[in-house]
């Protein structure tokens, strides 16, 4: 009080300003501790391996059918979009050169990115913070269990590893639906849809793709299993828990995505 | 001297929960630690493996300091102690089975067809038998309690903390409890805290009795010895008697 | 439950790998293997990148590999990979041109008797092809531009009132215009080897404008006696200056598209104007319509401008069908 003189409701502002930074300070720790420690518990591969399988089959193959469905519209859209915008002087061909390279370089990593941190990122939050509620976490502890080897490497690695091959097909669907799309819609050829899907294609573009999902699919779960430990009271806490993992892992996918794209292109 | 808990200070967001709590519990002993809910007895628990990191104060089991162990050290601890959890934090995604097969994947030496037995023996010590398959949503409150148990003595510990294991059963599933509780001391010569704000519950299993009041040891004593004494917060917990319990406090409610 | 988790993330896996890598390929356009390279050098390759496509009387056989100056700087080397089974000519050359007007350039395998005006570079190398680069039609579009400048600058002369001078200046005017548009047949015939469709429609345009052009010279000839002062030699000098003024036009590819139609417009208000006085010009009124009074300059005229201006009015309205000609 010496030091500061403000004193009653005028140092509310600052304290609470004060309060929220070093929360967020805090925030910050928490999350350097989980990903130095998940890094270490990269090493206890018999913790982990046999967990790895059913991850990847929930991370990886449950999410298919949402990412190709979000992929199907993605991909009419574009490609209704797309004629509508390039009327006129610039030839039809050109809306499969849209369709394919937005498919490929942003829709497709985006938007599966997006939807699977709903899907996939607040599912694991969920039920990591229940288990953190229900002590299950500490339990794993007291049975002499890393709780991050067993429960956030595998599931992250899961992240890793499958949401390329995710984004992969959900790309392709995309373009096939635009191309579907092309021929019953916008009266065009396929051989018409092809000159332009090919006109600017680089494969470095599915490079980029891959790289883009690769960090996506580590965002969305460890922001996941972040959110999912850090829960606190109970059945509420749990839904907080998701709604923080939705929101916080889209914004990191979106500055992500814009980190990329400033630095690989 | 298997256990030595000496000025205990823990708190947390401020608020003190712990504030120099002292006890001792023998080889061979099972000791209760009661007091209202909510008073600090499960973080106790949780100094004892590591769980928590305490603010002040001394953390000794078996003769190690548990908040100076390297995580190597504090692995190997924990193998010998089993914690029951309150509501068992049972993995829900698993069978019983596999629950209590959890703890015997990481020993060495232990293959599949040896785990499999310890499972089947453990279940019949809690009067499982034949439930091993079903997943912990499929079992009643009492059943899910002695899975926790069940699972926690699966490696054979030496020493075991109860977090409430009589919460929420009716009496006759209580005594169940209970007296496995004793089978598990008599049986296996286990060293085993009991915290519990369930004075019957307390009496029966209790060698030695600590009521936890303030965050510190209030009384201490062997059962006989609480039912006679003559402390006021004491009688006023063991009575239920609000106005006895917080009668020195001046009828705050205050809770821990 | 574990081998059909098993089976699942495999077959994820596989499917993910086989879509990245069969649609990679195939976007590229090749198989890899079986392309056999070629080579050729041209001095300059106007806006050929890597990845444009190579064709063959039409027929798109093969892609760029890479475009790479040469150490010497003296020409551009570009790489290509082609279908194996292509019987390239004994005489084969490289023209690079523009596949259409979005600045998408491609390779034509051709003969060097089909684009006999054109000088291709030879490289010293054995097996590279000889190569040459046709002009950017953003320099046709600025002639366009051009023309449309100086008819209005002829209008506005028109609306002057006639003098020596302006009869002087109307002359010099009228040989710009014949260079104009002898430069713009020579651009034109140059492109007419690949693209003679529209070629046949511009170069119509061009004849009739270059025919009204002469019509207004052997007029303006005629009219040489009136004037006392009129300086040959100066006209003439002038004459060269506007052609060099012509040759140094160029324009970026893009911005093309907006000069083509702010042209087009222009030269259309232009052109109504230019017609309203022809046909006051034409009923004998004013010193304009006497001296004027020729029918054979006057009809020239007529013809030469409602050309043009349905030339231009149709660039205007319909610019696809000419990008459909690949030409603007």
């Amino acid at each position: 009080m010496v030091l500061f003189p403000v004193t009653g409701h005028l140092s509310r502002p600052f304290a609470a300003s004060g309060r929220s930074t070093l929360a967020a300070l805090g925030s910050v720790g928490r999350a350097w501790a989980l990903f130095a420690g998940s890094l270490r518990a990269i090493g206890e591969l018999r913790v982990w391996g046999p967990m790895l399988l059913p991850q990847m089959a929930r991370v990886g193959v449950a999410s298919v059918p949402i990412a190709l469905f979000i992929a199907t519209f993605t991909g009419i859209v574009m490609s209704l979009q797309a004629s509508y915008t390039l009327t006129g002087a610039i030839p039809h061909y050109f809306v499969g050169t849209l369709v394919g390279k937005t498919m490929i370089m942003e829709l497709g990593p985006a938007l599966t990115g997006l939807t699977l941190a709903g899907r996939v990122g607040a599912n694991i939050s969920a039920e990591l913070g229940t288990m953190r509620v229900t002590e299950q976490v500490d339990a794993l502890e007291t049975l002499a269990y890393n709780p991050l080897a067993y429960l956030v490497v595998p599931r992250v690695l899961a992240g890793l590893v499958m949401f390329p091959f995710v984004v992969l097909l959900a790309i392709a669907m995309g373009i096939a639906s635009g191309w579907l799309t092309a021929l019953e819609l916008l009266d065009m050829s396929s051989a018409e849809f092809i000159k332009g899907l090919r006109l600017f294609f680089a494969p470095w573009d599915v490079w980029f793709a891959v790289i883009k999902s690769v960090s996506f699919g580590a965002v969305v779960t460890g922001v996941g299993c972040f959110c999912g430990l850090q829960t606190e009271q109970g059945a509420e806490g749990v839904g907080k828990s998701a709604t923080r993992t939705v929101v916080i892992s889209s914004m990191l996918i979106l500055c992500l995505d814009a980190f990329w794209a400033a630095t690989l292109l | 001297m298997s256990i030595q808990l000496d000025e205990l200070r823990k708190s947390f967001d401020g608020k003190e929960v712990l504030r120099g709590f002292t006890l001792t519990v023998e080889d061979g002993e099972t000791s209760a630690i009661v007091g209202p809910s909510g008073c600090g007895k499960s973080v106790l628990l949780k100094h004892l493996v590591g769980l928590l990191r305490p603010d002040g104060g001394t953390v000794f089991v078996d003769g190690q300091s548990v908040p100076e162990l390297r995580k190597k050290e504090l692995v190997r601890l924990r193998r010998r102690i089993g914690y029951v959890f309150q509501f068992a934090a049972l993995f829900d995604s698993m069978t019983i089975s596999a629950n209590i097969a959890m703890g015997l994947r990481r020993l060495p030496g232990w293959d599949r067809k040896r785990i499999a037995s310890r499972v089947e023996e453990c279940l019949a010590l809690v009067d499982l038998n034949g439930l091993g398959e079903r997943y912990p949503a499929q079992l009643s409150g009492g059943q899910r309690k002695r899975a926790g148990l069940a699972r926690a003595i699966a490696a054979s510990p030496k020493y075991l903390l109860y977090d409430e294991p009589t919460t929420g059963l009716d009496p006759v599933t209580t005594s169940v409890i209970d007296r496995l509780i004793l089978r598990m001391r008599d049986e296996l010569g286990v060293t085993a805290l009991v915290v519990t704000h369930d004075m019957t519950s307390a009496f029966r299993v209790a060698d030695r009795i600590t009521l936890l009041h303030e965050g510190r040891a209030r009384f201490t004593g062997a059962p006989a010895e609480v039912r006679t004494a003559d402390d006021d917060v004491l009688r006023g917990f063991v009575d239920g008697d609000p106005a006895l319990y917080y009668g020195v406090q001046g009828g705050q409610d205050d809770g821990a | 439950m574990e081998r059909r988790r098993e089976i699942w993330v495999g077959a994820v896996v596989m499917f993910g790998i086989a879509v990245g890598v069969v649609g990679t390929m195939w976007l590229k356009g090749g198989w890899g293997s079986d392309q056999v390279a070629l080579r050729t050098a041209s001095t300059s390759v106007g806006q050929l990148v890597a990845g444009a496509s190579v064709k063959f009387r039409g027929v798109a056989v093969g892609r760029v590999e890479s475009v790479t100056v040469v150490p010497t700087g003296e020409a551009v080397m570009v790489e290509m990979t082609v279908r194996p089974d292509l019987a390239i000519p004994a005489d084969a050359a490289v023209v690079v041109a523009p596949e259409s007007f979005f600045g998408d350039w491609q390779a034509e395998i051709t003969t060097r008797e089909e684009y006999s005006s054109l000088t291709f570079y030879e490289h010293a190398e054995d097996g590279v092809l000889a190569g040459a680069a046709l002009p950017d039609f953003s320099r046709l579009t600025a002639t366009a531009d051009e023309i449309a400048r100086r008819l209005k600058v002829m209008s506005d002369r028109f609306e002057i009132a006639f003098t020596e001078e302006t009869a002087m200046n109307l002359r010099h005017l009228i040989d710009n215009l014949g260079v104009i548009s002898d430069d713009l047949t020579t651009m034109i015939s140059q492109q007419a080897a690949r693209f003679d469709e529209l070629a046949v429609g511009v170069t119509e345009s061009a004849r009739e404008f270059t025919a009204a052009a002469r019509v207004a010279r052997t007029t303006m000839e005629k009219m040489d006696g009136i004037l006392t002062d009129a300086n040959v030699g100066t006209m003439l000098g002038d004459a060269g200056e506007s052609m060099a003024n012509l040759k140094t036009l160029t324009g970026d590819m893009r911005a093309a598209m907006t000069e083509l139609r702010t042209a087009a417009q222009q030269g259309s208000a232009t052109m109504t104007r230019l017609e309203t006085l022809l046909a006051s010009a034409e009923s004998g009124e004013g010193l304009l319509g006497r001296l004027l009074g020729d029918p054979e300059l006057a009809d020239g005229a007529t013809a030469a401008v409602a050309n043009l201006n349905q030339l231009l009015a149709d660039i205007k309205e319909n610019p696809t069908r000419y990008l459909s000609f690949s030409i603007f």
